[in-house]
């Protein structure tokens, strides 16, 4: 899986997740979309590992800045499966 | 109802959102879901989506302990407001409970909550020295562990007269130390149980406890551990094992608010029994322990008999013939449950609903004390409709799972520990320390002294008369004359010149026996006649009688008397004092076979030294 496959993917969590309507970019991040607050964040990390089938390793999300080098870690993951 | 739905309701305002995020928060089972939802009522909070019904008032809750407590205040906000009792949060920083407790001036005080969550750290829940190091040392140290938890709810309890909830402590989930470690209190196994336990026993009636270990086990503890968790973001467990931390939480909140069920009602084909009596006879039911079916439907039976033994009160309802369902409790040989155990029994073909509200005016209870069990969703449904306010149990299609079912309901616990139930239990532990005492000394008059009893003496007084007839009319084996008074007839005494009477309570060391004798005099010329001597006899052979009859002679001496009179009057219970005046000195003067007359000259008597010491005597002012 790569960016652009892992992103479509992440919209439909997204798209489940949140209220409005958010369009994931590889620049988009958190502080650009009010309902990405930290409860909202929690709820991704947990959705995300499942639908993907990974776990992250401690301390690496909180790492990724931006949707596209949140999406190039879960393929980083995904691939070490 | 799912997400989805909700999300539509919410997005065009309907306030049917909020009683659909209640249903779905009860189904929910774990984090993600139960968070989620947690989201939507915040979304549905911003956009000020109209909430139907009056707003309650909103409970203070401090939340504290040696954790981060986000996202766990979330669910616990979530749930409590789900539940009917919003919460105003408080909630303490990481890790720093120990002095937001010991500081009088923190925040946590001045929020003055009225529930307090704390969840002490498990990381200061370890034995510190060797783990081959000597027991006693380790018991000493998890002794103090405790010591100081019992501490912390105490100094909470003391500022705040808030209820106090305290998480105890998870146990480890991995082959760490292998069999060894449960060899030794150093290990963090052994010595977290042991503190869990002895927390339990010793925590007092203000402080309830939220039991994290069980929570853990029943989850499995391998899951409910998240070391990324802790490293990350400092939490107390894995995401399912905060979810079942902030129901158990809210659950205990919940049930400091509201009592527990009263009535436990039953339908009986295919609940009590397999198969329908009616159309199956005795023979045909299945129950007993010849099927596994059988024996299922025996096990739930036995569960409910244990309900009814912890003080559940049990109830019958069921669409039946009467005859043929009572049959079955009269004379089937399998059957645990019998018709007498059953506080009412309704068998007919009323609807549910209008049985259950007859058996409530019956019981003179409210609905809402009631839980009602059925296998028929149908029946179920009816009672929901029409009889809301009954809680109802749904039994799902397996009868072995009936009992785990009732198990986990929820609506049975037993609630704290009352003041009662303490001094229920004080009051054991005192007499069988006083029968331990009375078996390590021989010599009576060394037992007695060891006792250090204390008695004091005090004449009738108005606020007095309602114990001092309560004693009179109950007491029967002590009692020579079993006279018995209202408290009508004890005032109108206290303003009659002609009679004394007077009370004695006791203690000792082991504690306070209260009022535990009465006598009542009458003067008639120079004889005092005693119209009425009792006494409970819990203090028997103690020298109290020694002490009233020096209190009597004293007494009648001060008010010019030369002897008195002793009335014995037979009754089928008194026969232990049948021979009572002539063992403590007087003289038999006159018989018949309703009564003895006994008399003791005053002038002789010297008085009967005793171990009691005497505080107070009667008509002396204090």
């Amino acid at each position: 899986m790569n960016q652009p496959d892992v992103i479509a993917k992440l919209q439909s969590i997204f798209d489940d997740l949140f209220l409005e309507p958010v369009h994931l970019t590889p620049t988009l991040s958190a502080k650009d979309v009010p309902e990405w607050d930290s409860l909202t964040h929690i709820s991704l990390l947990l959705a995300v590992e499942k639908a993907f089938g990974i776990r992250f390793r401690v301390g690496e999300v909180e790492a990724a800045r931006n949707v596209g080098e949140f999406a190039d870690l879960i393929a980083k993951r995904i691939s070490e499966r | 109802m799912h997400d989805q739905d909700l999300k539509a309701l919410l997005l065009n305002g309907d306030d049917r959102f909020w009683s659909g995020l209640a249903a779905a928060t009860r189904q929910a089972s774990g984090f993600e879901e139960l968070f989620s939802l947690s989201s939507l009522r915040r979304k549905a909070r911003a956009r000020r989506l109209p909430r139907p019904g009056a707003v309650p008032d909103q409970l203070r809750l401090a939340l504290l302990g040696g954790y981060s407590l986000y996202p766990f205040r979330e669910l616990l906000e979530h749930l409590c407001e789900t539940e009917g009792f919003p919460c105003e949060l408080w909630a303490g920083d990481f890790d720093n409970y120990i002095s937001e407790i010991t500081d009088t001036t923190s925040g946590l005080y001045a929020f003055a909550p009225q529930v307090v969550l704390l969840l002490p750290s498990e990381h200061r829940c370890k034995y510190p020295g060797k783990l081959t190091d000597p027991r006693e040392m380790q018991q000493a140290e998890a002794g103090r562990a405790v010591d100081s938890l019992l501490e912390l709810a105490r100094a909470l309890h003391d500022q705040t007269h808030a209820e106090v909830i305290m998480t105890n402590f998870m146990l480890p989930a991995r082959h760490d130390l292998g069999s060894y470690r449960s060899r030794t209190l150093g290990s963090d196994w052994s010595f977290r149980k042991w503190v869990n336990l002895e927390l339990g026993l010793k925590a007092p009636s203000y402080l309830h406890l939220c039991d994290l270990e069980f929570l853990a086990h029943r989850l499995g503890g391998y899951r409910a551990h998240d070391a990324r968790g802790w490293f990350e973001s400092k939490q107390p467990g894995s995401p399912p094992l905060l979810a079942e931390l902030a129901r158990e939480a809210a659950h205990l909140i919940g049930s400091l608010r509201r009592a527990p069920k009263k009535v436990l009602v039953l339908d009986l084909d295919n609940t009590l029994w397999g198969g329908v009596i009616a159309d199956d006879g005795l023979e045909g039911i299945e129950i007993g322990d010849t099927s596994p079916r059988g024996e299922a439907f025996k096990a739930f039976q036995k569960y409910i008999a244990s309900l009814k033994d912890r003080g559940t009160l049990l109830a019958v309802c069921s669409k039946n013939d009467h005859a043929k369902a009572a049959q079955a409790f009269e004379e089937h040989p399998e059957m645990v449950l019998r018709l007498d155990d059953f506080v009412s029994f309704k068998a007919n073909w009323q609807p549910k609903s209008e049985n259950l509200r007859q058996m409530a005016a019956e019981l003179n209870l409210g609905l809402d004390s009631f839980a009602f069990v059925d296998d028929n969703p149908a029946e179920i449904e009816i009672v929901r409709q029409f009889a809301p306010e009954v809680a109802t149990i749904l039994l799902g299609p397996d009868p072995s799972e009936y009992v785990t079912q009732l198990q986990d309901c929820r609506l049975f616990e037993p609630r704290n520990i009352t003041r009662e139930d303490v001094e229920r239990t004080a009051a054991y532990q005192s007499e069988s320390k006083r029968q331990a005492l009375f078996a390590s000394v021989t010599d009576m008059d060394a037992y007695l002294q060891s006792l250090a009893m204390e008695a004091t003496i005090s004449e009738f007084k108005p606020m007095d008369v309602q114990r001092l007839s309560q004693l009179i009319n109950k007491s029967n084996q002590f009692n020579l004359t079993t006279r018995r008074r209202t408290e009508g007839d004890i005032l109108a005494l206290l303003s009659n010149p002609a009679y004394i009477g007077f009370s004695v309570r006791l203690k000792d060391r082991f504690g306070d026996h209260g009022l535990i004798s009465i006598v009542i005099g009458k003067k008639a010329g120079n004889t005092m006649e005693i119209d009425t001597w009792l006494m409970s006899c819990r203090v028997l052979k103690r020298q109290v009688e020694d002490e009233v009859l020096n209190e009597l002679a004293r007494l009648a001496k001060a008010r010019g008397c030369t002897e008195l009179l002793g009335v014995y009057l037979p009754t089928a219970k008194n026969e232990m004092v049948r021979d009572f005046y002539e063992n403590i000195g007087f003289t038999l003067t006159a018989e018949d076979k309703n009564s003895r007359e006994y008399k003791l000259a005053l002038e002789k008597f010297r008085p009967l030294p005793t171990r009691i010491k005497i505080t107070r005597r009667a008509y002396e002012s204090t």
